[in-house]
């Protein structure tokens, strides 16, 4: 088996990583949203979407298959209306839900003002990094990290630091536990990098199937289609998660974990 | 259509054509979560999409059945008015098409 190399290729490697644009943001940046579309038309501040907050209770699946958040930025269609209804944030956030001892606070009042206590603004404030810099240490204190400081969930739920929900009563369907545990080795094709172990189980567990096929990876017979990092870095395949809620692209030894042979 | 997803579909699609109106009006404030699980089309959704984790382990004539018992639900549940017409006909079509992907990879094979 031959060595990884290092030093010189490394080198190579972290010039093609800026290349394509590849950074790693501060951890309390991966993830956030801001949906200020229709917020924008009525004048109010937009929502400020912490991913972390909501990934420590949930799996993906709860939020992107079962409450039918879209993937893309402006593709859901949320509203102060459809949240009072009971659809999207206010499928959870209805004032009456409980979540492990908490009763879940309700989205979009009928107030007339974004002011006030149990108002509007808990949601639709102005972002403000420094704060959102000290919720998420406050956050991540105790949990395992990477090297570049953010949460690493793998292990943390490895550990049984978190253990996301992945039914919502009332509005998953009941569907018996995914039986998954198919680790796929995706050959690297650079020399200069480890191959790719894929973990489908860690993958299905938290996505379910229909999150992933086929929208994103339309086949699953191996080889068949060929993927490049200018693709992944545009946002296509591993990239409609990763880097932008998922561990960046810049953390080439979160896939590329296999010695090459 | 065929097999016994065609019948389960046909009679999903008469019970639920007289439970929703042809034009669903505009509604003033949509519908509230505790009524959704009083309508019918939901325990047929529930049905179809139940299933997707073990959708590699079904057989290819299950798979159609489920596709075509989607496409039948599909029609019903565009008739909904907003914003569930939306959310569901999402989240079937997201059954519907891994159904249907993993029916097109099996015969490949």
């Amino acid at each position: 088996m031959r060595a990884p190399r290092t030093g010189a290729l490394r080198l190579l490697a972290l010039l093609s990583l800026g290349t394509l644009g590849m950074r790693y943001p501060p951890p309390h940046e991966l993830g956030h949203l801001t949906l200020e579309e229709r917020s924008r038309r009525a004048g109010i501040p937009g929502v400020e979407f912490e991913h972390w907050r909501h990934r420590v209770q949930f799996t993906c699946r709860v939020c992107h298959v079962d409450v039918g958040f879209a993937m893309a930025a402006g593709e859901t269609g949320i509203a102060a209306s459809t949240n009072r209804s009971g659809f999207h944030c206010g499928a959870c956030h209805d004032g009456k839900r409980q979540h492990r001892g908490t009763t879940i606070f309700a989205a979009c009042s009928d107030a007339k003002s974004i002011e006030g206590p149990g108002s509007c603004k808990r949601c639709h404030t102005r972002p403000d990094p420094a704060k959102a810099r000290a919720d998420y240490e406050r956050f991540a204190a105790g949990l395992p990290r990477n090297l570049h400081g953010a949460v690493d969930w793998e292990r943390a739920e490895a550990r049984g630091m978190i253990r996301p929900a992945d039914f919502l009563e009332g509005i998953s369907v009941p569907r018996p536990a995914l039986r998954m545990d198919k680790d796929v080795r995706i050959p690297a094709e650079a020399s200069w990098v480890n191959d790719i172990i894929f973990s489908h189980k860690k993958h299905s567990v938290w996505n379910g199937c229909e999150v992933c096929h086929p929208d994103i990876f339309p086949v699953t017979k191996a080889g068949a289609v060929k993927y490049t990092m200018l693709q992944i870095s545009a946002g296509q395949y591993c990239g409609a998660c990763h880097d932008k809620v998922a561990f960046p692209l810049a953390d080439c030894e979160g896939c590329h974990r296999k010695q090459v042979r | 259509m065929t097999g016994p997803g065609r019948w389960r579909a046909i009679a999903v699609a008469a019970a639920m054509a007289g439970a929703l109106p042809a034009a669903a009006p505009a509604a003033p404030r949509m519908a509230a979560p505790a009524a959704r699980a009083d309508e019918g089309w939901r325990a047929e959704f529930e049905d179809i999409c139940a299933k997707t984790q073990d959708a590699m382990a079904l057989s290819a004539e299950e798979l159609r059945s489920l596709v075509e018992r989607s496409d039948a639900l599909l029609p019903i549940l565009e008739r909904l008015p907003e914003p569930e017409r939306k959310v569901f006909t999402k989240r079937l079509q997201a059954c519907r098409n891994l159904y249907a992907f993993v029916l097109e990879t099996k015969e490949k094979r």
